[in-house]
């Protein structure tokens, strides 16, 4: 019984690694850049979770707000950061990612000061009883997120017009764009929703944890860019499948391994020896 | 319906092609052929929009188009099959014709697969799998398909039977054979001579970038010199 509640904490887990990192490896599949400033988006969600929380007393109208703020905000991050780079080689925008994302956990520090916010009325605190197991309503409402959204996302990607030119311009940009997709608009669409995601998932953080800081994006942002290697650079089906194993083995390794490895040190760990198994990730193709 | 007139196009500071001037009629079918590094695919490319052009017009219908991108062109009615084919690896092989078809409406987009499934029946029963895992000779007919579910008016294709097997290439060239019957006209880039020669009604011999023969494709059967000096060594390899 304490195994299963363990791997119900790691899907748990693994449903926020999910949110986040789905975002990220949608913008390294289309344009082949690792967007670490991706993780100041998710802080930004939390912020906006907090914030529109307080003032409305609404979590629902919290969770609306961020996604389409984010979405909108990681929107001008290609706008203004990444397209007038697009052309240069990939390190380049790799420094301006970290370079902004410095400058969003800065400028979250100056606005909302050093100390973090936290909930007037902490939302989602009832807890149902499933199967002998307490889960409060924070913990089942954001994994039932992750599961519509990212569900929501394959159909859109899988059965519609737009995901089709998507995976296309995912596929041969070139060719995408000769044959009448305006990829512009698919790498805006891919932005938006990667984007409000990590904003979602920023949400449901600070209410499971009823705090936001300006570093929060720290261990998420290079925790995602394990989960999106391990799952094969571009890759959602694998970056989902990674994320939650992720969360289940750290959640078993937080019991077990406790003695002489940090909850945070698992990732990587994990990491490296899947990569000298697999050096092209457990779901990549081998080049 | 297209024309060149005095094409000089290339990548950077490399020219390609210098001064070309060439006549697809409609539903006619034109032949580009030579060696490698002739400016054959260069200049399908620049009449495409993928490659820059540096002096002289392209002209659709009387219309300039030199400078436009290339999907406008694609809206005007030239489609590429392009060398190398460069398929949606990881899209169905439906999923690459509907992409051919993203212009036009989707009532549309049904019939010309329709008409793309009756010309390549093959392809029929092969539309769930990714094209990727396709055989040579199916991807070509991929991209062929996908090029006409634009619908186009001129039909360009680069490197009809390179690497296919003969069997494979009669199909394509009899299917070529069929789309000339249906109006459209098509500009080909090959470099197996003696089957250009077979279906095309023109054809223009490219040599480091320069037209150095051109003429109707019965006039080249006939004409031994030329055949010697720049089409004979080029037959299909055998399989």
């Amino acid at each position: 019984m304490f195994l299963v509640e363990l791997f119900v904490q790691g899907l748990i887990q693994g449903s926020v690694y999910a949110l986040i990192a789905v975002g990220l490896t949608l913008v390294y599949g289309l344009l082949r850049i690792l967007h670490v400033a991706h993780a100041g988006l998710f802080t930004l969600g939390g912020y906006a979770g907090v914030l529109v929380t307080n003032a409305t007393g609404s979590v629902a109208v919290a969770l609306v707000f961020a996604a389409l703020s984010v979405g909108a905000v990681g929107m001008a991050v290609y706008r203004f950061c990444y397209e007038p780079i697009l052309r240069r080689p990939p390190y380049v925008a790799l420094i301006a990612s970290i370079g902004l994302f410095i400058a969003m956990e800065e400028l979250f520090r100056i606005v909302f000061g050093p100390f973090g916010l936290t909930y007037d009325i902490v939302p989602l605190q009832g807890s149902v009883v499933i199967g002998g197991m307490y889960l409060r309503s924070a913990e089942l409402v954001t994994m039932a997120l992750a599961a519509v959204l990212i569900g929501g996302l394959g159909l859109l990607a899988g059965r519609t017009r737009i995901g089709l030119a998507w995976r296309a311009t995912v596929s041969v940009p070139e060719m995408a764009e000769s044959f009448g997709i305006d990829i512009v608009k698919v790498r805006y669409l891919n932005f938006f929703i990667g984007s409000a995601l990590a904003g979602v998932a920023g949400v449901m953080v600070s209410v499971l944890n009823n705090l936001v800081e300006p570093t929060m994006g720290s261990v998420a942002s290079y925790k995602a860019l394990a989960i999106i290697v391990l799952g094969g650079l571009g890759n959602v089906r694998g970056t989902l499948v990674a994320a939650l194993t992720l969360g289940v083995i750290e959640a078993y390794g937080t019991i077990y391994l406790a003695g002489f490895l940090d909850r945070d040190a698992i990732a990587f760990a994990v990491l490296i020896v899947i990569l000298m198994v697999r050096p092209q990730g457990l779901f990549g193709r081998s080049a | 319906m297209l024309t060149l007139e005095g094409l000089v196009c290339g990548y950077g500071p490399f020219v390609a092609v210098h001064g070309l001037d060439l006549v697809v009629p409609p539903a006619g079918v034109v032949a580009l052929v030579g060696a490698n590094g002739a400016g054959k695919s260069s200049t399908i490319m620049a009449v495409a929009g993928h490659v820059q052009v540096l002096e002289g017009t392209i002209r659709l219908d009387g219309e300039d188009i030199t400078r436009l991108p290339a999907r406008e062109r694609l809206r005007r009615g030239i489609a590429l099959s392009p060398e190398g084919r460069k398929l949606f690896p990881d899209l169905t092989v439906a999923e690459n014709l509907e992409i051919g078809g993203y212009i036009h409406p989707r009532a549309r987009v049904a019939r010309s697969r329709e008409r793309v499934l009756s010309l390549f029946p093959r392809l029929g029963e092969r539309l769930d799998q990714q094209a990727g895992s396709l055989s040579g000779g199916e991807q070509q007919m991929v991209a062929i398909g996908r090029a006409l579910m634009a619908e186009p008016r001129l039909l360009m294709i680069d490197e009809v039977s390179l690497g296919l097997m003969p069997k494979v290439i009669d199909q394509i060239y009899a299917a070529i054979v069929g789309l000339r019957a249906d109006g459209i006209a098509v500009l080909l880039v090959e470099q197996s001579t003696r089957r250009a020669l077979a279906i095309a009604d023109e054809v223009c011999v490219l040599e480091s970038g320069r037209p150095v023969w051109r003429g109707t494709a019965a006039e080249a059967r006939g004409n031994q010199t030329l055949i010697d000096a720049y089409l004979g060594l080029r037959e299909e390899a055998p399989s």
